[in-house]
Formats: structure tokens, sequence, C-alpha cells
């Protein structure tokens, strides 16, 4: 039925992936930042179904489960700190929070 | 296809990129729900249809929205730019993350042009017992494996047994379980080993190499799937057929039916009669010289022969008609729910002998495994085979919310802490009681509000 195999699915994760670094990377907004690691995890998201597919295997949608709980608690987490942060000094510019560096 | 994937692909890359440009949270926040959906579109492409409605449920519906409410309670839909300074950093950024996907991508690119992947083989077959003997005296028969020392005891009028018979030593019993049946009844499939087997039925009791009723050697093959099919000929004899079975998902909204011809004195056709008349033959005259319309689907089945087909689901009226055009069995308001398999054997009714004999289209369903990706399979595997890391995530979850919840705290906290302050400071009585006490008189009383405006007598001097 469908007649695409997994490569052109793992190009697009990695592309995904890599644009996901790119804006942890480069991005100053703490928002942005946590958007931009759930593009990552997104895209490994993708490249597990994608592999689920190509083996026959129920296995890797399992684990794209256990990847969206993760997220969840991690986003919800993150934002409580992003919000605490924001209370503290009035800003989420990641560039902000340099107390810690040593 | 092709066209679909790289449609949605490029609009997600776009989207993507539009969310790491963006300079207003907001904007970046909606792209990525596009993108988001680009991907729960792209599991439904990838057989996951269950995951996409996550992503769309738990991504785009409950954590963008969560990421959206923390930016507009911020109010931080943009921050300070303080990235000018190593804005050479993002250049080169972006031209390493490029040389990597190339460097990854090329040998995907080169195998996706090259080979078929080929896939571990499953080294099992599977082989199950479908007992089409209309009820009648319990008899016991033993379908029996020699190759592999096999053994399975069948009971086919009445109950089903698998109970080891033979007493070899190297007997190895696939399975100590007694399944216990009715009549027309059949075995879930059983896994096996792949090989080459020698099917022997004999009854139970005796001696199966010298008096067996059916042996058949047969090489089951890996991913293969067997039915021993006992049912009973014109004569009244127990007969035995070896089928193979296709268990594969039917294609999208199709199921499949497969039919066995147990009447061994006749051919059967399977047709779509349409609309429902409780017809007995398919003759529109006495002299059937016109047929009413009709479609059929299997053609002039011979007896112990067996054909699948696949229908597309919805609600049809069957006919099972014999060369005669007569209907040996309707099958009205038949259902065809998508992504069954379902095998049905044609038998004989056991009526009163010289009577109209009647038939009756036995029905052994086998829906081997749940679709791929659908809800009943990952809940099956998530629930069985990963118990133990639902219930460790269930817990990470919990101590995220705690998390969550003490973070929030401290703000809270440091309120309540100035609402005591506060509260100590407050005086317990009021002032002017005070000052009254010390002063020795009542500062509320009119006279001293009068001395104060400058009356004549005083209140102290008294």
């Amino acid at each position: 039925m469908n007649p695409i195999g997994a490569e052109p699915y793992i190009v697009l994760s990695m592309v995904l992936f890599l644009m996901g670094a790119l804006g942890v990377l480069m991005r100053r907004n703490a928002i942005l930042l946590f958007m931009s690691v759930e593009l990552m995890l997104n895209s490994a998201n993708l490249a597990l179904v994608a592999f689920a597919r190509e083996w026959g295997q129920v296995n890797g949608h399992v684990f794209v489960f256990f990847v969206m709980t993760v997220a969840a608690a991690e986003v919800a987490v993150g934002l409580a700190l992003i919000v605490n942060i924001f209370r503290e000094r009035q800003s989420i510019n990641i560039d902000d929070l340099q107390q810690m560096q040593g | 296809m092709e066209w679909l994937f790289l449609v949605v692909s490029f609009v997600a890359v776009l989207a993507a990129g539009m969310m790491l440009t963006r300079q207003n949270a907001v904007h970046s926040a909606l792209f990525l729900i596009v993108n988001f959906g680009c991907v729960a579109f792209l599991y439904l492409m990838l057989d996951a249809p269950f995951l996409a409605m996550v992503q769309v449920t738990v991504y785009t519906g409950a954590i963008m929205v969560l990421f959206l409410f923390v930016i507009m309670l911020l109010g931080a839909e943009t921050t300070t730019d303080t990235s000018g300074r190593m804005r050479w950093l993002g250049f080169v950024g972006t031209a390493l993350a490029i040389l990597l996907l190339i460097i990854f991508a090329f040998p995907l690119a080169s195998n996706m042009l090259n080979d078929e992947t080929t896939h571990q083989p499953d080294a099992q077959a599977r082989i199950r017992v479908i007992n089409a003997i209309p009820g009648g005296d319990a008899q016991t028969f033993t379908v029996m494996d020699m190759g592999r020392a096999m053994t399975l005891q069948e009971t086919v009028r009445g109950n089903v047994l698998l109970d080891p018979v033979s007493e070899t030593s190297d007997d190895t019993r696939l399975d100590g379980v007694i399944y216990e049946y009715g009549r027309e009844a059949a075995r879930d499939y059983i896994e096996v080993a792949a090989g080459d087997y020698t099917v022997i039925v004999g009854v139970a009791g005796r001696d199966f190499e010298s008096a067996p009723i059916y042996s058949q050697s047969r090489a089951l093959e890996p991913d293969s799937a067997h039915s021993i099919l006992l049912f009973e000929n014109a004569a009244g004899l127990v007969d035995v057929a070896l089928l193979e079975d296709d268990i594969s998902a039917p294609a999208v909204g199709k199921m499949r039916l497969t039919l066995f011809n147990a009447v061994t004195d006749k051919q059967v056709s399977l047709v779509d009669v349409g609309q429902y008349s409780a017809r007995s033959t398919l003759c529109d005259d006495s002299a059937c010289g016109s047929l009413i319309p009709h479609r059929a689907l299997i053609e002039q089945l011979p007896a112990g022969e067996h054909i699948s087909l696949e229908l597309e689901a919805g609600s049809y009226n069957l006919a099972l008609v014999d060369e005669d055009q007569n209907v040996l069995r309707t099958l009205a308001a038949y259902e065809a729910e998508r992504g069954m398999i379902e095998t049905r054997v044609l038998v004989r009714e056991p009526g009163v002998p010289g009577s109209q004999s009647s038939y009756r289209a036995a029905v052994f369903n086998t829906i081997g495994a749940p679709a791929f990706g659908s809800p009943e399979a990952v809940g099956q595997v998530l629930f069985i085979e990963y118990v133990l890391p639902v219930m460790l995530v269930g817990m990470l979850l919990l101590v995220a919310l705690i998390g969550v919840i003490v973070l929030a705290r401290p703000d809270a906290l440091a309120q309540a802490e100035r609402r005591r302050v506060n509260r100590r400071r407050r005086v317990n009585r009021p002032l002017v009681s005070v000052i009254s006490q010390q002063t020795g008189s009542n500062v509320l009383s009119g006279d001293y509000r009068a001395k104060l405006t400058g009356g004549a007598d005083d209140p102290a001097g008294d």
C-alpha cells in the first residue's frame, strides 16, 4: 500500500532534528529553546515510527508513546521553571542567566 | 504517494524553519503546531493511526496550549536579542548541520536506490486445527506430526483436546493446556518451528503409523499458516484437508473471506444477490432460462477446495449456490468488517436421512493479530510487554506533577509570609485606646476633643 520505504522518513527526521538542534544553539528565548527541543523529540519519534513500520514491530510505537510522556513531563517542569525565572528577573533570555557561570 | 510525502515533508520543514526564525514567540508556537500536524500526517502514512491521534491530542493539543499559555502569561513574546555578538556562529552552525546531514543522508539515499531491505525471517510457522464436522457422538482423533514429534490430540466430535498421545521418548509437547471447544470450532494458531512436517491424523488410541486417516508431508514455511481441516465427506467419513492460510492483514478497508467447500458432491459458488429475498434458487423462471441479477464472487468451487477473496467492508446479501443455481445457504445481511479474516466452511447438516439436506456455512474467525499500529496492537504490546516501563513513566509523571507544584509554590509561600508579617505589624489594640490608657483620659470623649480645639477646662488638671 505504501511504496515509500523508511529512508525518506529517516532523512526528513534528520533534517527536523538538525533544525531543532540549531534552534537550541542559536535562539536566546528560553521558550523557543524548549520548542526546539520538542521539535527534536518529534523528529526522533518520526524515525522510531518509520523503523517500526520497516520492521513490522509495534515496539517502536510504544517507545514513541514513552517519549511523548517524558516530553509532556519535561515541558511541564521546564515551563514552571521559566515562569519562576521570569518572575525573578523579568526576562527569559538565557544569556541573562549567568550567575552559575564559573 | 511520493508526491504526498514530498508535499507534507516540505510543509513540515518549512514550518520548522519559520518557527526557528520568527522573532515573536507566539508565531513560532503556531508554526510548531503546523509542523506537529504534518508529523501526525506522516504517522498516518506510516500505518500508525493511533500515534497520529495521540500526536494531535498530546502535542498540538496539550503541550502547545501550555506553551501558548506561558508565553501569553509572561507577555514574553519577544526577548532582547543578545545573539548579535555571535551571529557568525549561527552561520557556522548551519553550515556544519548541513554538512552532517549530507554525510548521513548519502548512505541512506544510496541505500534507497539500491536494495530492498531484507527482513529478519521469523522462523515460525503457524498451524491450527479446524473441526468442521457437525455435531454428533464424540470420537477422538489425533493430529500428529512425526517429523518433529509434535502431537495434537483432537476430539473431533465434541470437545477438542490437546494432549500428547504418543508415548515416544523424544516427544516434545508444544502445549500442555487442554482446550475445550464445542463442535465446529477452530483452535487458535499455535506456533511451531518452520520446517518439514508430516501431518498425520488418526483415531486416538489406535496406532497412527499403520492406520492413519490422513498423512501428508508438508514443508511449513516460515511465516506461513496452515489449517488442518477435518470435515465429513459424502460417505459420512472423516476427511482431512491441509490448507495454507493467508493471515496477512487484508488490504485497507477490506476483509478476507476464505471459503472451503466441504460438501463433497457439489460445486458451490458464492454470489452477491444484492437485494435479499428468501429465494431457494437463483433462477428467475421455472426452466431456469434467466437468472436474477447477482454478482458472482466465487465461481464453481469444487469439493475439498478452498479459495480466498477480499471483500470491501460493508453489508452484503450473499448466497451459496450449487451448479444448478439452487441456493444452498443464504448469508443475509452479511457484515464485512474491515480487517477481519474469516474462514467459512460449507458443511452439510446432519439431517434425517431421505429428507432435503440443509447446509450451513460454519464460520471460523481468525483475526490473527490486530492490524499493525492500531490501538489494539499498541495497547497489547504496551500493557503486556512493557507494563513495568508504563508504571515507571506513570511514576515519572507523578514526580513531574509534584515538581511543578513545588516549583510554583515558593511564590505562594512568599505571599503567605508577607501576610504573616503584615499581621504582626498590625497593633493589637487601636492606637487611641493605648493613648487614653497612658494619659488617663478618654481621648475619644467630646470634652477632650473640645480641649484640643481650644476649650476652657483642662481635664488633666481636675
